[in-house]
C-alpha cells in the first residue's frame, strides 16, 4: 500500500480470572474477557498506531482502510524510523505442568483458602489472599509475511497477613507466580510464613539510616539488577538520551565480579516465545565482568543506538511494544552468604522487596526491603523493619564486592510508560559497600 | 478549536447498546443486575527528543455486568459488548462463588443523575490538537538550556452508561487532556505533567517547568544528614499520601483490619489546621461526578475536619456488610471490572499562605513512594529536584539525599499550605511545609 513501509498486527484474546479472599470470606471471584489489538504502520517517517477493542481482521479494501487510518496518524510524526532485520522464529511454549485451565475456580478458591487459613495465627488481625490467572491467545502478522500464534497461561497468588499489637501493625507477605503451571498446591506453609514474619516485625527495630555496608538477599539483589541496571540498559531510553549508561558501550561500569543477564528464553515468569514485533528471543549479557556489553533492543532501536540485537520488544494486549526486560539476573559468584555477612562486618542484611523505582537519566535508584537484620561484627543480629536502599547506579556497581554462589529467581511485574508486563528478577546474595540505607530509627 | 477528524471522534454508535436486553436477562436469572458500559476514543502523540516518534488512535469499549443473587455478588467484564451473554454467564458463576452477605439493594433512579460535570466539548481527540500540545511543550522547554528526553500528549473522550434493574439509568460524558515532558541537562533530569478534563492547560508552561527543573538541578551539592524543615510539592505529597493515608480512609480496609486509622474515629489524627475533604464537584477534579460507580448520588465528604477523623469512605457492598451507609465512593476499578472504594477529588484544606519564607529543603518529587509501608506509613524515599533554600531563596540544588519519615506522623504537625494547588491523580493538593524531617545525605 502506498505510503506504508511496514505494518504488523498483534491481537490478543483471552480470559482473566481472579479470586479475592479476605479474612476467610470469598469477597470476589470470577472471569473477565479480553479482546484487544494493536495495528502498527510505518509511514514515510514514524509510526501510526491503532488500538482497537474487539478486533476482527478485515480483508481487501477494508483492510487497506484500516492501514490508511494508522498511516494518517503516522503522518504526524517527524522521526525517521528504520527497522533492523531480525531473525524470526518462535520458541516452543513450555508444556503445562499442571494446567490451571483444567482446574475449576471453586477448586482454586478452596486451595487458596487453605493457604489463607494457615496465616490466621493468634496475633494476626487480618489476612488476605488473592489469585490471578491470565490466559492469552496471541496472534501476530506483519507485512513481511511473518505470522505466529501461541497461547500462554500465567498465574499467581499472594498471601498477606497483618499482625497487630497495642496499635502497632505490621505486614508479612508471600507471593508466587508461574507460567504454564498452577502454583497453589502444597503452599500452605506460605500462609504461616507470612504470618510469622508479620508477628516478628512487631518486635523489630527501626533501622537507623546512613551510609554503610549492606548484604542484599537474592530477591532484593534481583530488584537492584532490574531497577538499577536493566532499565538503564533499555535502548529506547539510551536513544532518547535518558540513560546514564548511554555512550558507555564496552566501558567498565562496575566491579569485575558483576555479570548481569536478561534472558526471555528462560522458562521463568518473564518468558516470551517470540517478542511483540516477531523477533526471535535470546539471552543478552548486559554487563560481563563489570564491562557494559550490550543494550536491550527492539527492531527500531538497533539502527538508532547499536550495541545489541532485537528481541526485547514486549507489550500489554492492545498496546504498542516497548523495549522491556524479561528474566533479569546477576550471575553467581563463588562465596557463601555466611562469608558475605562476615565480610560485611557492620551493616544490614536486607531481605525481600516492597518494590523500587529508578531515574535512569540521573542514574539514581531506590528500593525498599520487606525486612532486614542488623549485622554487627560479622554476625547477623536482630530484625529491623522499614529499611530501604538508594544509590547511584555506577557508584553502586563498583561497590559490589562479593556475590554468593546460589542464585534464585523471583517473579513479579514491571511498569513502564503505562504498561505492566510480567518479569522475573534474580541474583545470589550480594555485598554492597558504602550503600545509602534509609530508615528513621533513632540516631 | 480544530475541527474534529472523523475517524477519531468518539464513536457513540459503535455498540448498539444492549443494556435493556442484558438487564432483562439478568433479572430472570438473579435478584438484581447492573450494567456499566464505557465507550470512547483517544489520540496520543509521543515525543522523542524533538520529534514526534509515534501517534496512536484508540477505540475502547468495556462492558461490565454485576449481578446479586441471595446476597452473593458476581461480576464480569468484556471488551466485546456483543458477547454480553457470555459475560452475564460469567457474572452469575462469579456470584455463585462469592460468600453471601447482607444486601439491601442497588440504588433506584435518582434525580441527581443528569448533566456532565467533567466534559469539555472542545477536548476533541484530534491529531492536530495533540500535535499543538506537543509543540507548545517544546516551545516552553526552549526557555532553559536542556535537552528534551521524551514527552507525550493525549486527548480522550468517553461516554459511560450505568443502568440497573431498579430503573436507574445514568449517562455521563467525560473528557481528559494530559501531557508530560521529561528533560535532561547532563545528569540532571526534570519531569512535569498536567492533566485536566478541559482544554485549559498551557503546554508552554508545562514544557518550561520541566526544563526549569532539569536546568536548576544541575550542579547539585551534597547536604549533611540531619533534620530539616521540608516543603513537599503537590506531586511529592500526593504520592506519599496515596500510598498510605488515603487507603487507610477506605471503609473496606478499616473493617478488614488493614487501617491504622480504624480505632481513631472522633480523635485527632492530623494537625488541627488540616481538613481532608473528598469533593466530587470540585471544578478541577479529574474524577468529578454527580453519581458514583454504582449510581449513588455523590456529595462532599469531610473525612478529616480540623484534624479530627470524622468518617470513612464506603461503597454499597462494604456499607451493607458492616451496617454502615454508603458515602457514594464506589469507583469502577475493582477486580473483574467491578466497583471498589475510591475518592473522586480529595482535597487538603487549611490556612494558606507563603510557606517558603524561611530556611527549608524544597522537594519537587520523590522516587519510590510506592514502597512505603501502607499500614504504618513509614517511608524512605530518594529526593528528585530538591533545593536547599535560605531565607526563601534557593541556595543550591541537592545532588542526592533520602527523606525518611512517617506520613501519619508528618501530617500531625505542619507549618503551612501553599495557595497554589495542582491536580495529582484523584487529588487536588497544595504544597505543604513540614517540621523537622529526617534527611539522609552524606
Amino acid at each position: 500500500m502506498e505510503g506504508v513501509r511496514y505494518f504488523d498486527i498483534r491481537h490478543v484474546r483471552g480470559e482473566v480470572s481472579h479470586i479475592d479472599i479476605e479474612n476467610t470470606r470469598v469477597e470476589s471471584a470470577g472471569t473477565t474477557f479480553l479482546d484487544r489489538a494493536i495495528i502498527r504502520v510505518l509511514g514515510p517517517k514514524g509510526w501510526g498506531f491503532l488500538a482497537v477493542d474487539h478486533f476482527e481482521r478485515p480483508r481487501g479494501r477494508k483492510f487497506d482502510e484500516l492501514l490508511g487510518k494508522a498511516a494518517a496518524l503516522g503522518s504526524l510524526t517527524g522521526e525517521e524510523v528504520v527497522l533492523a532485520d531480525a531473525p524470526a522464529g518462535m520458541l516452543p511454549v513450555p508444556h503445562r505442568k499442571v494446567d490451571p485451565l483444567d482446574i475449576d475456580l471453586e477448586e482454586k478458591g478452596r486451595v487458596l483458602l487453605e493457604i489463607e487459613r494457615a496465616a490466621r495465627l493468634p496475633a494476626i488481625a487480618s489476612t488476605r489472599a488473592g489469585y490471578t490467572e491470565k490466559y492469552e491467545d496471541v496472534r501476530f502478522e506483519d507485512s513481511c509475511g511473518n505470522e505466529y500464534s501461541y497461547s500462554l497461561v500465567r498465574s499467581g497468588y499472594s498471601i498477606l497477613a497483618v499482625a497487630e499489637r497495642s496499635g502497632d501493625m505490621q505486614i508479612g507477605s508471600k507471593r508466587q507466580h508461574a507460567i504454564q503451571d498452577f502454583p497453589l498446591y502444597h503452599r500452605q506453609e506460605d500462609g504461616e510464613t507470612a504470618a510469622r514474619r508479620a508477628i516478628a516485625l512487631l518486635d523489630a527495630r527501626r533501622a537507623r539510616g546512613g551510609i554503610m555496608n549492606a548484604v542484599l538477599d537474592p530477591e532484593l539483589a534481583g530488584v537492584f539488577a532490574h531497577e538499577a541496571v536493566g532499565h538503564a540498559s533499555e535502548a529506547d531510553l539510551v536513544q532518547e538520551g535518558g540513560s546514564v549508561l548511554g555512550g558507555k558501550a564496552g566501558e567498565r561500569i562496575g566491579s569485575g565480579i558483576v555479570t548481569i543477564v536478561d534472558d526471555p528464553a528462560l522458562p521463568e515468569f518473564g518468558f516470551e516465545p517470540v517478542d511483540a514485533e516477531g523477533s526471535r528471543v535470546e539471552r543478552t549479557t548486559l554487563v560481563e565482568d563489570g564491562v557494559l556489553s550490550s543494550y536491550l533492543h527492539s527492531r527500531e532501536t538497533v539502527p538508532a543506538v547499536g550495541f545489541g540485537h532485537p528481541g526485547n520488544a514486549r507489550a500489554m494486549p492492545g498496546e504498542p511494544p516497548q523495549v522491556r526486560m524479561s528474566n533479569t539476573y546477576i550471575a553467581e559468584g563463588t562465596s557463601t552468604p555466611e562469608e558475605l555477612i562476615e565480610e560485611c562486618r557492620d551493616g544490614f542484611l536486607l531481605c525481600g522487596s516492597r518494590g523500587g523505582q529508578v531515574d535512569p537519566g540521573r542514574g539514581v535508584f531506590q528500593f525498599n526491603a520487606e525486612y532486614g537484620y542488623l549485622i554487627e561484627r560479622g554476625e547477623c543480629g536482630g530484625m529491623v523493619r522499614d529499611v530501604s536502599l538508594s544509590g547511584e547506579i555506577l557508584a553502586t556497581l563498583h561497590n559490589i564486592s562479593l556475590c554468593a554462589k546460589e542464585r534464585k529467581m523471583h517473579p513479579g511485574y514491571c511498569g513502564k510508560g503505562g504498561q505492566t508486563v510480567p518479569v522475573s528478577d534474580g541474583a545470589p546474595h550480594v555485598l554492597v559497600r558504602g550503600a545509602v540505607v534509609g530508615g528513621r530509627g533513632p540516631d | 478549536m480544530a475541527p474534529p477528524t472523523s475517524s477519531f471522534v468518539a464513536r457513540w454508535w459503535v455498540a448498539v447498546d444492549p443494556i435493556e436486553e442484558i438487564l432483562e436477562a439478568g433479572k430472570r436469572r438473579a435478584d438484581e443486575a447492573e450494567v456499566w458500559l464505557a465507550t470512547g476514543s483517544s489520540v496520543a502523540a509521543m515525543l522523542r527528543k524533538r520529534k514526534i516518534s509515534s501517534a496512536t488512535g484508540s477505540d475502547h469499549q468495556t462492558l461490565s455486568i454485576r449481578v446479586i443473587k441471595g446476597g452473593r455478588i458476581g461480576v464480569s467484564s468484556t471488551d466485546d459488548p456483543s458477547s454480553w451473554e457470555e459475560c452475564l454467564g460469567a457474572a452469575l458463576r462469579s456470584a455463585a462463588l462469592a460468600a453471601p452477605q447482607e444486601w439491601e439493594g442497588l440504588p433506584a433512579s435518582s434525580e441527581k443523575t443528569d448533566g456532565f460535570v467533567n466534559f469539555d466539548e472542545s477536548a476533541v481527540p484530534d491529531p492536530e490538537q495533540v500535535r499543538d500540545l506537543v509543540s507548545g511543550m517544546e516551545e516552553g522547554a526552549d526557555r532553559h538550556p536542556v535537552e528534551i528526553i521524551s514527552g507525550n500528549a493525549q486527548i480522550s473522550q468517553y461516554r459511560v452508561v450505568l443502568a440497573n434493574t431498579h430503573g436507574l439509568y445514568c449517562e455521563d460524558r467525560e473528557s481528559m487532556v494530559s501531557m508530560g515532558l521529561e528533560t535532561i541537562r547532563d545528569q540532571s533530569t526534570g519531569y512535569e505533567y498536567e492533566a485536566s478534563w478541559k482544554m485549559d492547560i498551557d503546554p508552554v508552561s508545562v514544557g518550561e517547568r520541566a526544563a526549569f527543573l532539569a536546568a536548576t538541578s544541575h550542579g547539585g551539592k551534597d547536604i549533611p544528614t540531619g533534620t530539616y524543615d521540608v516543603v513537599l510539592s503537590p506531586d511529592a505529597l500526593g504520592q506519599l499520601m496515596g500510598a498510605t493515608f488515603l487507603p487507610a480512609l477506605s471503609g473496606r480496609n478499616v473493617h478488614a483490619g488493614r487501617s491504622r486509622l480504624a480505632p481513631l474515629l472522633g480523635q485527632e489524627v492530623c494537625d488541627p489546621a488540616l481538613s481532608l475533604i473528598d469533593d466530587p464537584m470540585h471544578p478541577r477534579g479529574l474524577g468529578s461526578c454527580l453519581w458514583d460507580g454504582e449510581g449513588t448520588p455523590t456529595g462532599v465528604l469531610t473525612l478529616v475536619e480540623r484534624g479530627v477523623l470524622r468518617c470513612f469512605a464506603y461503597d454499597l457492598k462494604t456499607a451493607y456488610q458492616f451496617g454502615k451507609e454508603t458515602t457514594g465512593n464506589a469507583v469502577r476499578s475493582g477486580m473483574g471490572g467491578g466497583v471498589t472504594i475510591g475518592f473522586h477529588c480529595m482535597t487538603l484544606d487549611g490556612p494558606r499562605g507563603e510557606i517558603g519564607g524561611e530556611d527549608a529543603l524544597w522537594v519537587h518529587d520523590v522516587i519510590g513512594a510506592h514502597t512505603a509501608n501502607p499500614l504504618t506509613g513509614d517511608f524512605s524515599v530518594e529526593l528528585a529536584n530538591a533545593y536547599l533554600c535560605r531565607g526563601g531563596n534557593p541556595e543550591y540544588p541537592v545532588r542526592k539525599a533520602m527523606l525518611s519519615g512517617n506520613v501519619f506522623d508528618m501530617l500531625r504537625d505542619i507549618r503551612g499550605l501553599s495557595r497554589e494547588e495542582k491536580v495529582v491523580g484523584c487529588c487536588v493538593l497544595p504544597s505543604i511545609r513540614l517540621k523537622n524531617q529526617k534527611i539522609i545525605g552524606i
